[in-house]
């Protein structure tokens, strides 16, 4: 790759798709948005649009307490209160005393009218000196991560929390894990009570205003369910502009290959790398630029905390996004199809990286997504080095991994077939397949994608232990990673039986087969070496992500050599069948995968309930 | 200039083209031609560097095909005209000079001076906007951005008018006589025999026939001795107060006249017309087949009954 080829490219690519748009409608668009930037953080700053503005018609006095809770409520509109009630009037209020006119809106007006004078005597009590006085009752809530362990033999420990009042109102509050999910209080005697602050114990507590509450109390009625709706807010304005931006890009990339508009760029004096570069670069530079501006506007407007991390983890997830697409754009074979094609990465995507972020708080497996990285470092929580590896890691390699598909399929000999996609799927694998050797490489490359696909099938499987035994979700998780892993070690396998890369002959399958198992073996190592160099180095999830991977309990020395060289065995093994179905075409790979499957799935679940347990 | 040896393509185990071997000069115009679907395409696409043959070499300018500094001393233009239909000629011109690096000013006159031998005009409309014609010449005049040395057009006046298609033609002559090598391919033999020193020609995958184009005629095509008597020789017919036969060999001239003497008359004209290319490709053609339908009983006879 020559950058400057690749800069040149990217500049062109920007000047190409600033033609498709005349001066006018630039001019308009660029008006638009003036208008729209200017206009919105008016209206945020009054509150918003009212559209309830004066629907109910209060009749009240200036001389009546309840005057200035009308007053300072939008959704009223004072009159007269002489006025006939019922005509003129929804409700009339004489000194402290509200009467409706009995319709349905006036039920409702009054109702809102009692609400507004809750809230507002609350706001009088918040100022008040003594909030000792003022909130005799005090509860300290504090949420501590649930503590999860994948596998047999794990307990989750619940978490408590307890408030203690000293009585002179400096009490203090701690959370604590018991498992026993009680909580009690004794503030009887009036003190005020203080969170500890634990990072990611509390829900939002590091960014006080987005979702407009005005701090609490500690009054019980404050208590809410602990809805992470800023999670939700923050992971949802991280995700969607991406959404925006792979629309574009995968029309670019795919006009590429419509009517061969890029064969004349393959002739051209640079490599394919320059080209996909050069292309991507401008998507990638403009959606990190949205990214960058969410996060200083969310630092800068909301006095949050955080901003560097929050971009760095952005990175990945941006690749994510646009490699997904690029290899997605060099699959369909019309814009028809690369709508699906897009929806089907807009939805999955958004879904591994918005979803656990939601419950950033809640679970560590919310780490899957390095939105989750963003939301704690925005709410100002710490994040250590593994953590921050670990989410942002498998979505790098993952990118990688799928540009570097794609990428063998920029290429005229593919780039222009109207192949069907499953097709193209194995032209993409067997593009990096030159020899047998080479499978050893296709499959290692795959175990980014692989660790990704089984965190999130952790993810998802997750929530179905509470409802099934512990045996069947330990088998449903086991049998969605041993799936995962047999797809990847045997379907560069089968790609190469297809494209002839090598004879169809039994010993032939066994080579390749051996060659893929022990690709696989070598790339899970390479991550089990990474555990055992740095011990402390990755969070409990991926511990159960990458469980397979060798001896989790203490075990003799010969057993352990056993344990460490059994999966080579097995991975031989397993891909070797898949192998030698695969050279008898499609019917004969799905029966040689069912095997594998099934081989892989006795193995693990056999050595989980040995050792494990 | 370009060196082709051995080239095969195989797609999925069917051979688009296989065993291909020829040489082109500096300055020569090379001529391939075949019906659809004889390989013509990928040959040409193969010494562009754009496919990679399956096994075989190519040397373009002492240059393996596809190298980088082989793509600089080449002009490739495709059967369709695959441009970017959101930029101006212009922009789109000044878009790949940058990508050969050609400087700026040297790109600027080039362009200029391209398409003004070219006649187009409109630089500055969107190529989405042009008739099929001009955008073949913006493609012609992409071909011609880096002053390339060897020149592989793939059928450039394919679709376009017959004016369209003259200028076309007669711009391809220019650049051979500026001394560029140019490999051609075309379904009008015409403009194939007219252009070009050398010709191959394809048949389903395969050169079948190659050379200049009296080799050709001599190995391929027939002679025919169209003879005049001035009285009337078995088989002749009445033209114009004489008579006329045509014949293909030289002692059924001599049989002929000897017939007018005996006859107590003589030959009074003997006219000799060569075939054209395209005759001579349409004998390939036929000769090829016959050859591939032998080789194809021979390798799988008839069941017995």
């Amino acid at each position: 790759m020559r950058p400057r080829k690749l800069l040149r490219i990217a500049r062109w690519e920007v000047t190409k798709n600033a033609g498709g748009i005349d001066r006018k409608t630039a001019a308009i668009v660029g008006v638009t948005l003036l208008l729209f930037g200017a206009v919105a953080p008016l209206v945020v700053a009054q509150g918003g649009v009212a559209i309830d503005q004066g629907i109910y018609r209060v009749g009240i006095d200036e001389e009546s307490p309840l005057y200035p809770v009308v007053e300072d409520d939008p959704t009223f509109a004072i009159r007269d209160p002489g006025a006939e009630l019922g005509e003129e009037i929804d409700v009339r209020v004489s000194f402290t005393r509200a009467v409706s006119s009995g319709t349905t809106k006036g039920e409702a007006a009054l109702s809102e009218l009692r609400s507004s004078v809750t809230a507002y005597n609350d706001r009088i009590m918040r100022g008040e000196a003594n909030q000792s006085a003022a909130f005799p009752v005090s509860v300290t809530l504090n949420y501590v991560e649930r503590d999860v362990q994948i596998g047999p033999g794990g307990s989750g420990d619940g978490g408590t929390g307890d408030g203690t009042g000293d009585g002179t109102g400096g009490g203090t509050g701690d959370g604590t894990g018991d498992g026993t999910g009680d909580g009690t209080g004794d503030g009887s005697t009036g003190g005020g009570g203080t969170g500890d602050g634990n990072a990611g114990g509390n829900i939002g507590g590091g960014l006080p205003s987005i979702t407009g509450s005005s701090g609490t109390t500690g009054a019980p009625s404050d208590i809410a369910p602990p809805f992470p709706f800023e999670s939700l807010v923050l992971a949802f304005l991280f995700v969607l502009p991406l959404n925006f931006v792979i629309q574009a890009y995968g029309s670019t990339m795919l006009s590429e290959r419509i009517n061969r508009r890029g064969e004349l760029m393959l002739v051209s004096p640079v490599t394919r790398a320059d080209i996909i570069g050069g292309k991507t670069l401008p998507y990638f530079a403009g959606a990190m630029a949205l990214e960058v501006l969410i996060v200083v506007g969310i630092v800068t407007l909301l006095g949050a905390e955080g901003g560097l991390f929050s971009i760095l983890a952005v990175v990945p997830l941006v690749l994510l996004f646009l490699s997904a697409t690029f290899l997605g754009a060099m699959f369909a074979r019309s814009f028809k199809e690369l709508t699906f094609v897009t929806v089907a990465i807009t939805v999955s995507l958004t879904t591994y990286a918005f979803v656990p972020a939601i419950f950033t708080e809640v679970t560590p497996i919310a780490l899957v997504s390095p939105l989750t990285i963003v939301v704690r470092d925005i709410q100002g929580a710490s994040i250590s080095l593994s953590a921050f590896g670990f989410s942002i890691l498998p979505p790098l390699f993952t990118a990688t991994l799928f540009f570097g598909l794609g990428a063998g399929l920029y290429r005229e000999e593919d780039m222009f077939t109207q192949r069907p996609i499953p097709l193209k799927v194995l032209d993409s694998l067997a593009g990096r397949i030159k020899r047998a050797r080479s499978i050893v490489v296709v499959v290692a490359m795959l175990i980014p994608l692989v660790i990704l696909a089984e965190l999130v099938a952790v993810a998802a499987i997750y929530p179905v232990s509470t409802a099934v035994s512990q045996t069947i979700w330990l088998s449903l998780i086991l049998l969605s990673i041993v799936t995962i892993e047999e797809l990847a070690k045997s379907l560069p396998v089968y790609a190469g039986f297809v494209h002839n890369r090598y004879d169809r002959s039994l010993r032939s399958a066994l080579v390749v087969g051996a060659f893929a198992g022990l690709g696989f073996f070598v790339a899970e190592k390479g991550l089990l070496l990474v555990r055992l160099v740095f011990p402390d180095s990755l969070p409990e999830v991926q511990q159960s992500a990458v469980a397979s991977a060798g001896p989790v309990a203490d075990i003799g020395p010969l057993v352990a050599i056993l344990l460490l060289l059994a999966p080579l065995l097995l991975h031989v093994v397993t891909a070797a069948t898949s192998a030698i179905g695969g050279r008898r075409g499609r019917r004969g790979y799905a029966v040689g995968l069912s095997l594998a499957i099934a081989i892989h799935f006795a193995y693990n679940y056999t050595v989980v309930m040995l050792f494990v347990s | 200039m370009i060196e082709a040896r051995d080239l095969r393509k195989e797609y999925g185990g069917f051979a688009a083209v296989e065993g291909s071997t020829f040489s082109v000069e500096a300055g020569e115009v090379f001529g391939v031609i075949g019906p659809n679907g004889a390989g013509k395409t990928t040959t040409l696409k193969m010494l562009a560097g754009l496919i990679e043959p399956t096994s075989g070499s190519v040397s373009v300018a002492g240059y393996e095909a596809g190298e980088t500094e082989m793509r600089y001393q080449l002009g490739f233009l495709p059967e369709e005209s695959p441009l970017y239909e959101e930029m101006t000629a212009r922009t789109y011109l000044h878009f790949f000079a940058d990508l050969y690096d050609v400087p700026e000013d040297t790109a600027a006159r080039r362009i200029h001076e391209t398409l003004d031998e070219l006649d187009l005009e409109h630089r500055d409309r969107q190529i989405g906007d042009m008739s099929k014609g001009m955008k073949r010449k913006v493609a012609i005049a992409r071909s011609l951005i880096n002053d390339p040395d060897v020149l592989i057009y793939d059928e450039p006046a394919s679709g376009l008018d017959p004016l369209t298609t003259n200028y076309i033609i007669e711009f391809t002559s220019r650049l051979a006589e500026e001394g560029k090598t140019i490999v051609f391919s075309a379904h009008n033999l015409f403009h194939v025999e007219s252009i070009c020193d050398r010709v191959a020609i394809m048949s389903e995958g395969e050169i079948v026939a190659k050379g200049d184009l009296e080799q050709l005629q001599e190995e391929h095509g027939e002679t025919t001795y169209h003879v005049y008597t001035t009285v009337e020789v078995p088989d002749s017919v009445a033209k114009n107060g004489r008579y006329h036969r045509a014949v293909e060999t030289m002692a059924e001239v001599e049989s002929i006249r000897e017939s007018a003497q005996q006859a107590g008359g003589s030959v009074a004209d003997i006219r000799t017309k060569e075939s054209s290319l395209e005759e001579v490709f349409l004998n390939v053609a036929e000769d090829g087949r016959e050859t591939r339908r032998r080789r194809r009983q021979g390798a799988e006879p008839e069941p017995e009954a």
